[in-house]
């Protein structure tokens, strides 16, 4: 499957609502299916991708939640005491100094330094080594959405810029190269097949194209399948065969309303996917809409597998 | 609380909920149902689809108060009057500054870089902003009914977090302590320091350097002298949402994800004392039942295939996605007690008209 290329790090985003938590834990089964290793990460400490593998959370520290994938949620706060600890070898005054609200105050003025450190968290897991090879063959990311991602992945080379000593200046370079090298890095946008999403996926394409940072396939969640036997005056097409079946005109007024609303939402789906089509060229993964009692795991098995079909 | 009767009693109607729920439009059509029934209303929104801002007259940068144009309602005008207007986070911030301190001052924080970070990316100032605006719109009292949307937040707690934080940080004993060797003129202060303070105070100037802190420091010696008035606002604004008149409606999704982030967002609500006008559950999947139709997948085997068949499939589908969606409700909501839950079935089409918009104006009522 092309969306599990050569990068290891793929940084899952989209706008709010559109399934980019599922669809980051979709990509992180079909990776361990193919035996990779798998770590999955979550930025916002959101409660998002550990429901869907029964936590309430993801960990805060890495840890394993099933067969060959391991669970992280990045805390900023955590990030910077950890940043301490590996910098300046004193986790004593690691822990003093988150109490005494210097991180707020880092975090809060210095712009971009709660991002570095974010984004460095996951360079480090990327850099992991575990009896002599990588430890994570695959890092997905659960990242903010499409609204706050720009800047996130902006704030290295902000602070390059910005910064003119000090140890985070090197650090941030060596985020700045993760994020701009697409071997090691590509983000993968999700979107619905609707107006507000795709519009803003198309924004997000110029805005990281213009970043040079590499974009992956994208992933239209939510497919609708088409009904093109029933189409406009559903009520009219399906007078006869309703009658013949038995069927009185209660059934096929509400068999009419539900495959009226099915139609309109396929047609506006369609132009959707024209518009997204005529204003983005990167490839696109297209996954359905499930009809299922609930979205819990099994139904990430079934997606993982399309996403590796396709 | 049924719609018709807190657009009519309520000043003050707060949308909020997680992204992507569609709070806009949910705002714009409780709004256009207020003006409809004779009331003057204006709708404040953050991001509105470019057809929905289109159809109310918002195409290009309408950052002030606008009468939405009678074109916009074909042949039936609103009995009242429908303004509207989009959120301009930075405009919003300087114009707050204006009003708190001289011009000159004002001009000196404006040309503070560190100013332009604090108005445009600081965590916080685009809800703090919508607070601001509901604010002076307030005051203003032009509108009998304004309604507001609230930005995407992080998680839907953030919104009201915000102006506090905001507060906490402009408010700044600890900045300022922290900044107080980089603030010009300054002398001693460093006395001031307790070695815990001092030893954080090296550790942060190692990682960021200290030319970022002088900026910081001139920004805040500038700012000077408003903090009591940015606090006093904040509290003025903060017993504003808690007033009798305003109601706060959550918007929420029929998913997991969204009706939970719903829940804690109304049981904050109520910790926190603020009025909670009704949970709006967005784009549920509504299926008639009809005799018949018990089940639609056992009728797909015998009509065999064609329109009917294929019908009757969706059908089933939607069916599904219901029992889904009224199961979700249940355990999520469930709970809530006594809350209004307003459901509003989706429309399958994207809402892009005042046609559409009094439709789910509608639907709205008779949830």
């Amino acid at each position: 499957m092309a969306i599990l290329g050569p990068a290891r790090v793929l940084m899952v985003s989209g706008k709010g609502g559109v399934g980019k938590s599922t669809v980051a834990a979709a990509l992180a089964v079909a990776a361990a299916k193919r035996g990779e290793r798998v770590l999955v990460a979550d930025l916002e400490d959101r409660e998002s991708v550990g429901p869907i593998f029964g936590l309430p959370k993801l960990p805060h520290q890495e840890h394993h939640i099933e067969a060959g994938i391991t669970g992280l949620s990045v805390i900023p706060d955590e990030a910077l005491v950890e940043y301490f600890r590996v910098v300046y070898r004193v986790p004593k005054f690691s822990r003093a100094l988150l109490r005494s609200k210097a991180v707020e105050f880092a975090t809060q003025t210095a712009p971009g330094i709660r991002d570095i450190l974010l984004i460095g968290s996951i360079m480090q897991a990327e850099r992991s080594r575990h009896d002599g090879r990588v430890q994570y063959d695959r890092i997905i990311v659960d990242a903010p959405p499409t609204g706050r991602l720009p800047r996130l992945l902006d704030a290295p080379r902000a602070i390059v810029e910005l910064v003119r000593a000090g140890p985070i200046k090197p650090q941030a370079q060596r985020v700045l190269d993760l994020v701009l090298d697409p071997r090691r890095l590509q983000v993968v946008l999700v979107t619905l097949p609707e107006e507000m999403p795709v519009r803003e996926t198309v924004e997000a394409v110029e805005t990281l194209q213009k970043m040079d940072v590499t974009l992956g396939s994208i992933v239209v969640n939510g497919i609708w399948p088409a009904l093109d036997s029933v189409g406009k005056n559903a009520k009219q097409k399906l007078r006869a065969p309703a009658e013949a079946a038995g069927l009185g005109a209660e059934a096929l007024d509400a068999l009419a309303a539900v495959a009226s609303a099915h139609a309109r939402r396929v047609a506006n789906q369609r132009n959707t996917m024209t518009e997204l089509s005529e204003q983005v060229t990167l490839p696109r993964i297209e996954l359905p809409y499930l009809f299922t009692e609930r979205i819990g795991r099994d139904e990430i098995d079934t997606l993982a597998d399309l996403l590796e079909d396709r | 609380m049924r719609a018709d009767e807190l657009l009519a009693q309520k000043h003050i109607v707060v949308c909020t909920g997680a992204g992507g729920v569609g709070k806009t439009t949910a705002s714009a059509a409780l709004a256009l149902r207020a003006a409809d029934a004779g009331r003057k209303v204006i709708v404040c929104t953050i991001d509105p689809a470019r057809r929905l801002a289109q159809s109310l007259g918002l195409d290009g940068l309408k950052h002030d108060p606008t009468l939405v144009d009678a074109s916009a309602f074909k042949r039936r005008k609103p009995k009242g009057e429908l303004w509207a207007m989009m959120l301009d986070m930075k405009r919003t911030f300087d114009e707050m500054v204006l009003d708190l301190t001289s011009r000159d001052r004002a001009e000196a924080i404006f040309a503070n870089p560190f100013y332009r970070h604090v108005s445009s990316t600081l965590a916080g100032t685009q809800e703090y902003m919508a607070m601001e605006k509901l604010w002076e719109l307030h005051e203003e009292g032009r509108w009998e009914l304004i309604v507001i949307d609230t930005p995407p937040t992080r998680n839907a707690l953030d919104f009201l977090d915000a102006p506090r934080r905001l507060t906490d940080f402009f408010e700044g004993r600890f900045l300022r302590l922290m900044l107080w060797p980089y603030i010009k003129g300054a002398q001693g202060g460093i006395k001031l320091f307790n070695a815990g303070a001092r030893a954080a105070l090296r550790a942060v100037t190692k990682i960021t350097g200290s030319e970022l802190f002088s900026d910081v420091a001139d920004f805040f010696v500038e700012f000077e002298g408003m903090y009591e008035q940015f606090k006093r606002r904040a509290v003025a604004v903060h017993e504003l949402l808690g007033a009798k008149h305003t109601s706060f409606v959550v918007v929420t999704a029929p998913t997991e994800p969204s009706l939970r982030e719903a829940r804690f967002f109304a049981d904050r609500l109520q910790q926190e004392k603020m009025p909670l006008g009704a949970l709006l559950v967005n784009r549920t999947h509504d299926v008639p039942d009809a005799p018949g139709l018990q089940d639609p997948r056992a009728l797909v085997a015998q009509v065999g295939g064609g329109p009917l068949a294929d019908a009757l499939a969706v059908y089933a589908d939607w069916r599904t996605v219901a029992a889904r969606e009224q199961r979700l409700l249940n355990t999520e909501l469930g709970a809530l007690g006594s809350t209004s839950v307003w459901r509003v079935p989706d429309l399958a089409d994207d809402v892009n008209d005042a046609a559409a918009l009094r439709e789910i104006g509608e639907l709205l009522a008779t949830a």
